[in-house]
């Protein structure tokens, strides 16, 4: 296992590498330039100051070099549309929102795709099935948007249950929270149904029946263990992008997070940012994946083996 | 732990991630904008001694939403419309706007400035009870300091030169903005002086009639020099790197997500101030936005074309003029066409083929107003007459499809073609698609023959090709810094940056070097030489086809006071005069 994890985390910081260098040649190609915004009233010696003190007009190998020198000292640099606001701060700040909305859309959506999923499969053919069915593939199929603005109009303007906007406490996270988890919740529901139609056919479930083990447990630990496998598969990459913010939903709901700070970062060209935040991402995503691979193992021992005999 | 406690431990990891996740949400929320008001002493007390209901009862707190984080609190650096605004309601410079938008004494005493030398020395008395937030007076060193701190290329103000160079003396010299030029002078040799603590000396380079909207401009408010240099990098990121000099201080400020304003009791002026305080919140969805509004969350919500109709019967519409004017350029220093845009006939007929108030029915869906002019109106107006600027001048290039189509066919025998196609720029969002559709349709219908070839690029591409003069046709606006009308005429002088269209024209330019120059000390003779460089630019040369004076629809509950119309320039509105009366 520790060999496994070692073997793991070198290739984390190869493909880490390899991001940040295709990000920054990238981001290079994007037309204009952080300072546009200002570019139709500013000089050209102006424009060439700004340049220079953000070091753009170093040739792009040394702005390069010294790019990837300072990530390596952990810093990420200075934003370029915050007047010296340091990037890590400004993802700090913004992450706690998108992580914690993420956290429980995440994690509610989940565990009810799972039972729902359980139930249908347990259920199979019957109208429960069907109904679970159906919901999953509107839960797919429609965008999380539009729930969230139905939920906004009804329950917030028509209704006034809940507060419309903004971020204040607990009870401004239901809505954008229901919104995000539907899609989680229907992807569960229809893998974890296919998955464990298979399994509760398969051989050693039926032996099980036959050694008289009682249904809960042939039902928790033998069926649905195996049936999570796919279902991790999926969640594992699906919680990184719900925990790092959902641009929509975060500008519906007025939620100060970072999904919006992706889009934006790229629009205006604020290169330290858009590392930032790719970075971040990635980060945060091959580290998830990597706990994927863990839990399989955790999950179904036969998985482990492979790592582990060498 | 191998069979049996999995579950448990999948189910730990779970939990213990959302709790985590649940303090740190907790954090940022649960402030409590009452508690830590150490700006504002005068207030703590009734934040912390009555009961909320008493308060909640008189308090007069605005409520808005802005769609954007403040990009900068430092003076120095504030370049756009959100910066400008709340820097002006949290700090105050030598003047500010009044209630009508006319320039009125600030840090400085109106009535007592002397302006001498033929209007090359102006001196300001300033007043002896300003103080900083920290309890320290404001000073004419404050601003002296802060000036030359502006111009220092240093420390990368974009506005101080575009406004001191030529200015006030020896800015051109600190900071030179031709490529290839050295800077000869330092910050220290800036024209402004501070003779005693309540006097300010300023020297120009020339007379300049406009000087004193500066005065009420952000680049030229005061600092503190002692506190300023003790946050260095720091200054002006959080509520505590700032001192405060205005109607109202800051006293929470999370970042992209909303900020608190509160009077400031020792404002000079605070008898006048009528607000209690200004809540903001920033919510970047427009249909959000309404939402809050209908929900009685905020007080004002600015409309768009997708939800005015909505409220096209509401009382609490109202509608806004801005000082803006929008327009197609027409670039005569074409690559390949330009033999056609050179043509007069052409570019007059592309300009009057537009019906500009169907174009603005389609796009916008309000009540702006259709353009025939440059200078917007009610902007500026003649120092003698008050006549606004329009007045002398009226319409140019209206729509007037029959005359289009004639100077069409005349374009066509003078040049010679029977089709031609052009490049016609504008934006990728939605409204610039709508733009783009629009164009398309009106002209290749009315005018035979003309084919566009349409590019929507991001906002960023626009201005580089606007910039390569890559175009044919290209939608854009300008909106005024200053309280002068030179704001638009100058940008068409040949070769002038902000030109982009090739236009040149020998007694324009000497128009408007004559209003830059001799024609200063006479403000009547200046003005009505706007006028006719305005005249020449649109009657004589049809060298741009205006299309429309853009207006702002938006909802307001009717307590609001003193936000129905805007500046003419600067901050949008002076919260100093703004009230709410229930």
């Amino acid at each position: 296992m520790g060999r496994f994890l070692l073997q793991r985390i070198v290739y984390m910081i190869i493909t880490l590498f390899i991001i940040a260098t295709a990000t920054f040649f990238l981001m290079k190609l994007l037309p204009g330039t952080p300072f546009s915004d200002i570019a139709t009233k500013a000089s050209d010696a102006q424009l060439e100051i700004l340049q220079e003190r953000y070091g753009l007009n170093d040739p792009v190998p040394v702005q390069y070099a010294n790019y990837i020198i300072g990530i390596l000292q952990g810093d990420l640099g200075v934003s370029f549309q915050f007047d010296n606001r340091n990037v890590t701060d400004l993802i700090m700040d913004r992450i706690g929102p998108s992580a914690q909305l993420g956290l429980q859309a995440m994690v509610i959506g989940t565990v009810l795709g799972i039972m729902l999923g359980m139930v249908a499969a347990l259920r199979h053919n019957s109208l429960l099935d069907y109904s679970a069915n159906i919901a999953a593939v509107i839960g797919i199929s429609i965008p999380s948007f539009i729930f969230a603005g139905l939920l906004q109009y009804y329950l917030g303007v028509e209704l006034g249950w809940l507060p419309v906007a903004q971020w204040d406490g607990i009870q401004y996270t239901i809505m954008p929270t229901i919104s995000l988890m539907i899609f989680p919740m229907a992807i569960c529901a229809r893998f974890m149904r296919t998955e464990m139609l298979e399994v509760l056919g398969s051989d050693y479930i039926e032996l099980a029946r036959a050694k008289g083990v009682n249904s809960a447990s042939i039902l928790f630990r033998h069926a649905m263990r195996n049936a999570l496998i796919p279902v991790i598969t999926v969640i594992g990459p699906m919680a990184v992008s719900l925990m790092t913010g959902t641009l929509v939903i975060e500008q519906i709901f007025a939620v100060p997070g970072l999904g919006e700070q992706f889009v934006r970062s790229i629009n205006m060209n604020d290169y330290p940012m858009i590392m930032g935040t790719t970075l971040f991402f990635s980060v945060l995503f091959i580290g998830v994946v990597l706990l994927v691979d863990i839990l399989y193992g955790v999950i179904d021992p036969r998985i482990r083996v492979s790592g582990g005999k060498k | 732990m191998r069979n049996k406690n999995w579950l448990l431990l999948v189910l730990a990891i779970m939990l213990s991630a959302v709790l985590v996740a649940c303090s740190d949400g907790g954090d940022t929320t649960e402030e409590d904008p009452g508690t830590d008001n150490e700006e504002t002493e005068g207030t703590e007390t009734d934040n912390e001694g009555t009961e909320g209901e008493e308060a909640a009862g008189e308090e007069k707190i605005l409520r808005i939403a802005e769609t954007a984080e403040i990009p900068s609190m430092d003076p120095i650096l504030a370049e756009d419309s959100s910066s400008i605004q709340y820097q002006d309601t949290v700090y105050e410079g030598l003047y500010r706007l009044g209630e009508d938008g006319e320039l009125v004494s600030g840090i400085a005493i109106k009535e007592e400035t002397l302006v001498e030398e033929e209007g090359l020395k102006w001196t300001f008395t300033l007043r002896d009870d300003a103080v900083w937030s920290n309890g320290e007076p404001v000073t004419a060193n404050d601003f002296v300091y802060a000036w030359q701190r502006a111009i220092d290329p240093e420390n990368g103000s974009f506005y101080a030169p575009y406004l001191m160079n030529g200015v006030i003396k020896n800015a051109q010299e600190i900071a030179p903005q031709e490529e290839g030029v050295e800077a000869t002078m330092k910050p220290e040799d800036l024209g402004v002086s501070a003779p005693d603590d309540h006097t300010l000396v300023v020297e120009l380079e020339k007379p300049t009639p406009y000087f004193e909207s500066f005065a009420a401009f952000p680049t030229f408010l005061p600092l503190n020099q002692e506190f300023v240099e003790a946050q260095g990098d720091q200054f002006a990121l959080e509520v505590e790197n700032m001192l405060f000099n205005g109607p109202f201080v800051m006293t929470e400020w999370a970042h992209e997500e909303s900020w608190e304003l509160v009077k400031n009791d020792q404002y000079w002026d605070k008898d006048n101030v009528s607000l209690d305080g200004i809540s903001i919140s920033v919510v970047k969805e427009n249909s959000t936005a309404v939402s809050m509004y209908e929900t009685d969350k905020i007080d004002r919500v600015g409309l768009n074309a997708t939800n005015i109709d909505q409220f096209a019967t509401s009382p609490e519409l109202i509608s806004i003029p801005e000082n803006v004017t929008f327009w197609l350029k027409m670039n005569q220093d074409s690559a390949n066409y330009s033999e056609y845009m050179q043509n007069e006939n052409f570019r007059r007929a592309i300009a009057q083929a537009v019906n500009k108030q169907a174009f603005i029915d389609t796009v916008y869906g309000n009540s702006s107003k259709p353009a025939n002019y440059l200078v917007p109106e009610g902007f500026v107006s003649h120092p003698d007459s008050s006549e606004d600027f329009r007045a002398a001048n009226g319409d140019f290039l209206e729509f007037d499809l029959e005359a289009a189509q004639g100077y069409w066919e005349a374009a066509k025998e003078e040049i010679g073609f029977d089709e031609v196609t052009i490049s016609f720029i504008s934006g990728d969002t939605d409204t610039g698609m709508l733009i783009t559709e629009f164009f398309q349709n009106e002209l290749e219908t009315n005018l035979p023959g003309l084919t566009l070839e349409l590019k929507n690029v991001p906002f960023n591409e626009r201005l580089e090709i606007q910039k390569r003069g890559e175009f044919e046709l290209v939608f854009s606006g300008w909106g005024p810094d200053y309280a002068d009308a030179i704001s638009f005429i100058d940008m068409f002088v040949t070769d002038g940056p902000n030109n982009e269209m090739g236009y040149s024209n020998p007694e324009y330019d000497k128009l408007v070097k004559q209003v830059k120059g001799e024609l200063a000390l006479d403000p009547a003779a200046r003005f009505e030489a706007m006028q006719e460089a305005e005249r020449i630019l649109l009657e004589e040369d049809a060298a741009l086809a205006p299309i429309f004076q853009r207006e702002r629809a938006l909802l307001s509950k009717p307590y609001v006071v003193g936000m129905d119309e805007l500046n003419p320039f600067g901050p949008d509105y002076s919260y100093k005069y703004v009230d709410i009366q229930k």
